[in-house]
């Protein structure tokens, strides 16, 4: 099972906004796909046109205490991101093992970098929303420096909330561009139909088909699909397994 | 989306505006204090940059137009495909995979001396005009 962090080096950069999305392109191209979020205070529900009041059980609940929003598996991790049997866990349930068809995506808060960065040892990708503002971009170097070497190399970033009317976006927009050359795997443009379609209660394909930001991010789903269809015939962990073996 | 500007799209037969216009080359942008010195942050030099594309950048006359494919900020199939690759073969390839593959033209791309360049260029720049940005071209 393909395993792909979603996590940003600051918060409000809209990981959660690009977790939920991923989870649908691959649901969308047949994909047996779990959302695993981490997040304390969470808004994964609202990004299916979910009610905040619903809480996603555990990873550990049964089957009839699911949460299935339009095949996609929905659960939450209630311990904490450090715990040290987050991925014995994740293996023993089988999400470690090979098996292409099924998909986790963990969103995990900016804040639990620690975390994250042990889940990007046995994830196939990290997927890290950006914004092209000042305090986001400020917080590069100090993200490269703890990713170190190997965990770049897994990484794939995603400008998201992009205004290119607005003078300082575009430069850092270039920026960014530039820095990470083949590693952006694309931007999302800033669309007031995302916060609308959650205000109402609706998943933003149902709320605005043509919003400019769900293209987008299909366009960046539709890639991620279109790697992971490239590594036939399974996916292997790396080193989860055998660290949690 | 408002029903105006759904109409507008109906009518214009699109499902979103694109602001490419709006996309500027890397070597006009302004060069705001915080990304010139996220420039010079050797932390930043972790990542395998397109050390060519930096050297182009660099180098490119302000009169001349990008190429057409370095105006959109997407990498193409096969690059993507090798960032998720390193994670069907294990630990040894990922080693391999982590250095960036030398490019042939890149005898050139030596990323920290364009930056180091870059860097000059807008010292000496700023020298002659301050270092503000220049406002009122948006």
């Amino acid at each position: 099972m393909p395993v792909i962090l979603c996590h940003g080096p600051k918060g409000g950069t809209g990981t959660t906004f690009v977790a939920a999305h991923l989870a649908m392109g691959l649901s969308a191209e047949g994909a047996d796909v779990t959302v695993l979020t981490f997040a304390a205070r969470d808004t994964m529900p609202l990004h299916f046109g979910l009610s905040q009041a619903i809480s996603l059980p555990s990873l550990t609940a049964p089957a009839d205490e699911a949460v299935l929003v339009g095949g996609i598996n929905l659960r939450h991790w209630t311990r904490s991101a450090d715990d040290a049997d987050l991925l014995p866990m994740l293996n023993d349930l089988g999400y470690l093992s090979p098996g292409k068809d099924r998909v986790m995506v963990l969103d995990v808060p900016s804040g639990d970098w620690r975390a994250a960065r042990r889940i990007a040892q046995a994830a196939c990708a990290h997927v890290c929303p950006l914004t092209v503002q000042p305090d986001s971009l400020a917080l590069l170097p100090q993200m490269f420096d703890e990713a170190g070497t190997d965990g770049l190399s897994r990484t794939a970033f995603v400008i998201n909330a992009l205004d290119e009317t607005r003078r300082l976006s575009r430069h850092g927009a270039a920026f960014v561009r530039e820095l990470a050359g083949q590693r952006l795997v694309g931007r999302i443009r800033s669309d007031e139909a995302v916060p609308e379609a959650m205000a109402m209660l609706q998943p933003l394909s149902r709320y605005a088909p043509a919003s400019a930001a769900l293209s987008d991010v299909r366009a960046i789903s539709g890639k991620l699909v279109d790697a992971l269809h490239s590594t036939d015939p399974v996916w292997i962990a790396p080193s989860a397994a055998s660290r949690a073996a | 989306m408002r029903i105006d500007a759904r109409n507008l799209l109906d009518r214009l037969g699109r499902s979103d505006f694109s602001y490419k216009e709006f996309e500027d080359r890397f070597t006009d942008l302004e060069l705001w204090p915080i990304l010139e010195a996220l420039l010079r942050d050797p932390r930043l030099q972790a990542l395998d940059q397109p050390a060519l594309q930096v050297a182009k950048s660099a180098t490119r006359g302000n009169g001349e137009a990008p190429a057409p494919d370095e105006r959109v900020p997407e990498a193409p199939k096969e690059q993507i495909q090798v960032l998720f690759s390193r994670y069907e073969h294990g630990s040894e390839p990922a080693a391999k995979a982590s250095a960036p593959a030398p490019h042939p033209a890149d005898s050139s791309g030596d990323v920290r001396a364009l930056l180091r360049r870059l860097s000059a260029a807008v010292e000496t720049e700023g020298a002659a005009t301050g270092t503000a940005p220049r406002e009122g071209d948006a």
